[in-house]
């Protein structure tokens, strides 16, 4: 009972930081097409603004809420400046993506130094069965579902959805009914970063706040979206939800080593199964 | 907030320029030039920058007194970036485009591994003035950082008399950490205990929930926390999270990447840190450091353990070239080493550069974490020495191998 | 079979252009020597890269595929050289057929590969995430190798900190092999292979099997439709591409004597990338030319740049794609033949 409710709790564990790496890049390589590889960069973002916040004297929650604000407004610049102008060019976005991680990085070591002092996990621990679970992580398992939930509610309710979705399907057509195209991406590239931000704000509790610290999702947050596919409310969710079961099976099996390598052969098998995604091959048995 | 390091760094490059422009103008004679290769952005860089402001402190200090054998010192400093490949290209520029008479080279030992080959085969002389997994026996390099049976064979014991003999081991999944780990599972062996588990993590890991499990089913009285690099350090935070409160023990936590100031406390209580320097270490002679160093570099975040090596290492190559009368020939300074008695009284205490190896003995402070995260020091070794290559046949005075030993791969015997 | 060197398919052509690739051949055939051991070296040292981005050309910009994990063929082949030098040594030349054999080996991985990607129908932004996954999966393992277990014979893998101490290229030479230290010899040996897999390459591009990998890029249900198999068109520029990939890491580690699993790692992944979108990827000189001037940039900035090369790299390549998407090489060459032909059609 005790060991099940350990894998549970594992799995869970993974499918949280699967689910949190991934929305933001998700959020803006399915809607837009552009593979962002600053997208660790925002989540490092989002947790310096958090902690710094947090030293304040405000309470972690509104800290979280500066960070995912921050890397959002941080987002919609860059998409003005640089994004923008790369649409239909994945492979360049590529590219100048990682050229702005580079400047984020080591911009970030040169104006605020090599770390910042992190703020303590909040909350202490349940004690079940003989091993004690940090209420924090447990809080985590439950933002990231909220989180899945409330991005299919806003793009398939909201009116910004709906105008956001019919851009990336047909944007001309958008455009002739008289849509802003421009705005809409503006505000999903933003979304994507503000997402990535709160990423980061909620795991910095957790971490070692370094500017090199984005890294550490990328593959992980890669490896979800490739599996998924390009539709973000479709795929994320289950693609998560495989990888993070096959992460803590083999983690907890052979070690962390043996989770890591199972993650990434996990990617290979499952792309050339469904070259599509997730999502892809949904939508084809939908029909 | 976010200007002060700048500022500082701006500073510190006034400075540096002061110093060496003032010093051609005192001494007539050729300077005496210094290579230095290190992390100074990148992954490594929070704990390396300290080496190179160390080693322009030294320069500075031995300029502003006659410099060594009447010759200034320059420094020819490159920024390797945490990239390896960055060590083999500034490597062969500063033996051959810079004509450098010694060079103080690399954080990683990945980064060592990389230039020694280039070292050896262009005839340089490298000081390695960083704590390691030991082993390397190799003529052309100069090792003052700390080696394993210095900081395990010392605080093993020491843990395991006063909190019990069950011992786990949570390392790096790299050469660093599995040589560390044999290290402590001999220790452990010998001296009548037992390891109840064992676990390698990958380098970049940042998340540890089945880690923490592992540990809390197996009930140690013992921690060894042997992990490296930014990511990895995440685990004491979630750990404390998890209400794991075993005693831990380390070789490179608080010595190297000072958690203890950048972690809010507890995260790091009860852990206990061999190390041959820390800034906290409570002498007259580190005081006196302290504040010439916080005079040149006001806003030092942290002096660590490699900050000093680097430090006390430029004070050990002037002794040696002074007695080998102003050469800086590496066969010259060897055969000073080769005497046996090459030592220097650093901020830390006496230290030696032992022939057969080149590596040097060291004092070692035990550290203790508190709740606050303040440090006591319950225990001093002085005069430890790097024995293990000694003991196991390397003797750079009779041959030299150029190579890197382990435990599992010692030299070969005869 | 000579005229194939030039074609639609590469910039430069005419009397001016060879004149001009044979003065460039002068030059770096003479410059080393007027110049120090260090700058001989380190050339050496770039156009051991060059073999890679070339490679990445012809499978990116010639075949639109863009591939992510160069670094793991690199790789392969880099410790492939160090394990068969260290176990059989150096003697007879055997280092050269230990880098012919070790770049194989990365040709027959890539195959392999390729197949499953190729056949599996995987392309675009897909191809290229499997590709990273494959070359960090390479990294991650090889770094867990420093226990001693992890052996091919006498050489020991040795983890993350690299296998170091292989011995360089040697040539066979009666009273003795002449050992090629990164130096004149070297130079000289890499340069000719440069050229060799340059002309080479030009001439494989402006054939039969260029133009129809051309044709798969512009638009690859048409190449279809016209019966061409797509996947083997592909499968064969990723075997040859990765092939090269290789021979870079074969050369890279007898260059310096060493090879890590970083070489496989996520920056190292993406600077092929840079190199070959700097220059401008649908060419092979303006690859050849940008990855050189980045290389030798990028180094300059960490030397005199300090703490913001990283920063002004950063901007540089952002720059570049906004500014010349077509690349910095190739973009004004291009541009220029434009001007002064003013009705050919690229």
């Amino acid at each position: 009972m005790a060991s099940l409710l350990n894998l549970l709790y594992q799995c869970g564990d993974s499918f949280a930081f699967l689910v949190l790496s991934a929305l933001g890049l998700a959020v803006i390589f399915g809607m837009m097409g552009v593979i962002n590889l600053a997208h660790g960069e925002f989540i490092m973002c989002g947790a310096m603004v958090t902690v710094s916040v947090a030293r304040l004297g405000l309470p972690l929650p509104v800290a979280i809420a500066c960070g995912a604000l921050v890397a959002g407004v941080i987002g919609i610049v860059l998409e003005r400046l640089v994004i923008r102008h790369l649409y239909g060019r994945p492979l360049d976005s590529i590219v100048a993506t990682w050229g702005i991680s580079l400047i984020a990085t080591q911009g970030t070591l040169i104006l605020v130094g090599s770390s910042l002092p992190g703020v303590g996990t909040p909350f202490t621990s349940v004690s079940l069965g003989g091993n004690s679970y940090p209420v924090y992580r447990l809080l985590l398992i439950a933002v990231a579902v909220a989180l899945l939930g409330a991005l299919y509610l806003l793009f398939n309710v909201t009116r910004y959805g709906t105008v956001a979705r019919a851009t990336i399907a047909l944007p001309h057509m958008a455009e002739a009914l008289g849509v802003d195209t421009g705005r809409v991406y503006s505000l999903t590239f933003g979304l994507g970063a503000a997402l990535a931000g709160l990423t980061g704000g909620l795991y910095a509790p957790t971490m070692t706040i370094v500017p090199t610290m984005g890294g550490t999702f990328l593959m992980e947050a890669f490896a979800t979206v490739v599996i998924g596919g390009t539709d973000v409310f479709i795929g994320t969710a289950p693609a998560a939800a495989v990888l993070g079961v096959v992460k803590a099976l083999a983690t907890s099996w052979e070690g962390q080593l043996i989770g890591q390598v199972a993650l990434l052969v996990a990617v290979i098998a499952m792309v050339r199964v469904l070259p599509r995604g997730v999502s892809g091959w949904l939508l084809q048995e939908r029909g | 907030m976010a200007e002060v390091p700048h500022r500082n760094r701006l500073l510190a490059a006034v400075l540096l320029a002061a110093g060496i422009l003032a010093a051609p103008a005192a001494h007539a004679a050729d300077p005496i030039k210094l290579g230095v290769l290190e992390d100074q952005s990148g992954d490594f860089a929070l704990a390396t920058i300290g080496k190179v402001h160390g080693i322009q402190l030294a320069a500075k200090e031995i300029n502003a007194s006659g410099g060594i054998a009447g010759r200034p010192i320059q420094l020819v400093i490159y920024d390797t970036q945490s990239d390896n490949t960055r060590y083999q290209q500034f490597m062969r520029r500063v033996l051959q485009r810079d004509k450098v008479d010694v060079v103080f080279a690399g954080f990683s030992s990945a980064s060592r591994e990389a230039y020694r080959p280039i070292v050896d085969q262009l005839n340089g002389l490298a000081f390695y003035n960083n704590q390691y997994e030991g082993g390397v026996c190799d003529s052309h390099v100069i090792v003052t950082g700390a080696v394993p049976e210095q900081q395990f064979s010392t605080l093993i014991p020491w843990m395991m008399q006063k909190f019990g003999k069950n011992v786990y081991t949570i390392a790096a999944d790299y050469n660093f950490g599995q040589i560390s780990a044999e290290w402590v599972r001999n220790i452990v062996k010998q001296q009548g205990g037992h390891m109840v588990g064992e676990e390698f993590i990958p380098l970049g890991v940042s998340q540890f929930s089945q880690t923490i499990q592992n540990i809390q089913k197996a009930h140690p009285d013992i921690l060894m926390t042997l992990l490296v690099g930014t990511a990895q350090a995440s685990y004491y935070g979630q750990a404390h999270a998890a209400g794991l409160q075993v005693p831990m023990g380390s070789s490179v936590n608080v010595g190297q990447g000072y958690e203890h100031k950048r972690f809010p406390p507890p995260t790091l209580a009860n852990m206990y840190v061999t190390t041959n320097y820390i800034e906290e270490v409570d002498t007259p002679a580190s005081k006196a450091f302290l504040g010439r160093w916080h005079a040149m570099f006001p806003h030092e975040p942290y002096v660590n353990q490699e900050a000093e090596n680097s430090y006390a290492a430029l004070y050990l190559y002037k002794q040696m070239v002074e007695r080998a009368h102003g050469s800086t020939k590496r066969d010259d300074l060897r055969a000073v080493i080769a005497k046996g008695d090459v030592c220097l009284d650093a901020p830390e205490g006496r230290m030696c550069i032992d022939p057969k190896s080149q590596h040097t003995s060291h004092t070692i402070y035990l550290a203790k974490v508190n709740a606050d995260h303040s440090i006591s020091f319950p225990k001093v070794w002085p005069d430890i020495k790097p024995y293990w290559l000694g003991d196991n046949g390397c003797d750079l005075t009779k041959s030299d191998p150029h190579t890197q030993y382990t435990p599992s791969s010692p030299p070969p015997k005869g | 079979m000579w005229r194939l060197l030039e074609g639609p398919q590469t910039l430069g052509r005419g009397r001016w252009f060879w004149t001009g690739f044979v003065v460039c051949l002068g030059i770096a055939a003479g410059y080393p020597v007027f110049v120090d051991g260090y700058t001989v070296g380190n050339t050496v040292y770039f156009f051991d890269w060059v073999f890679m981005a070339l490679g990445l050309c012809l499978i990116w910009g010639y075949g639109g595929a863009l591939s992510f994990g160069q670094t793991a063929f690199f790789g392969l082949s880099g410790y492939g050289y160090g394990v068969l030098t260290t176990d059989f040594g150096a003697a007879h030349g055997f280092t050269l057929l230990a880098l012919l054999l070790s770049v194989g080996l990365a040709a027959a991985f890539a195959a392999l590969l390729g197949y499953f990607l190729f056949f599996g129908r995987i392309s675009g932004v897909f191809l290229g995430i499997v590709t990273l996954s494959v070359t960090l999966v390479c990294e991650r393992f090889m770094s867990q190798t420093a226990g001693p277990e992890w052996h091919v014979g006498a050489a020991r893998l040795n983890g993350y900190n690299g296998m170091n101490a292989m011995p360089p290229l040697t040539l066979p030479w009666s009273g003795g092999d002449i050992v090629l230290f990164p130096d004149i010899g070297l130079y000289y040996l890499v340069l000719a292979l440069l050229v060799l897999v340059y002309l080479a390459l030009r001439m494989l591009v402006n054939s039969r099997f260029g133009n129809v990998l051309v044709a798969i890029r512009e638009n690859p249900e048409r190449a279809e439709m016209l019966g061409y198999d797509v996947r083997l068109y592909q499968l064969a520029a990723f075997v040859i591409g990765s092939a090269l990939a290789g021979l870079s890491g074969a050369l890279y580690t007898s260059w310096g004597q060493y090879i890590t699993p970083s070489s496989m790692g996520l920056n190292a992944a993406a600077l092929p990338i840079v190199w070959v979108a700097v220059g401008g990827r649908h060419d092979l000189t303006a690859t050849l030319v940008g990855t050189l001037v980045v290389l030798a940039g990028f180094q300059a900035l960490t030397i005199y740049g300090s703490q913001y090369a990283l920063v002004v790299m950063g901007a540089l390549l952002v720059a570049t794609v906004l500014l010349a998407p077509r690349g910095l090489v190739a973009g004004p060459v291009e541009a220029l033949l434009r001007r002064r032909r003013p009705g050919s059609a690229r």
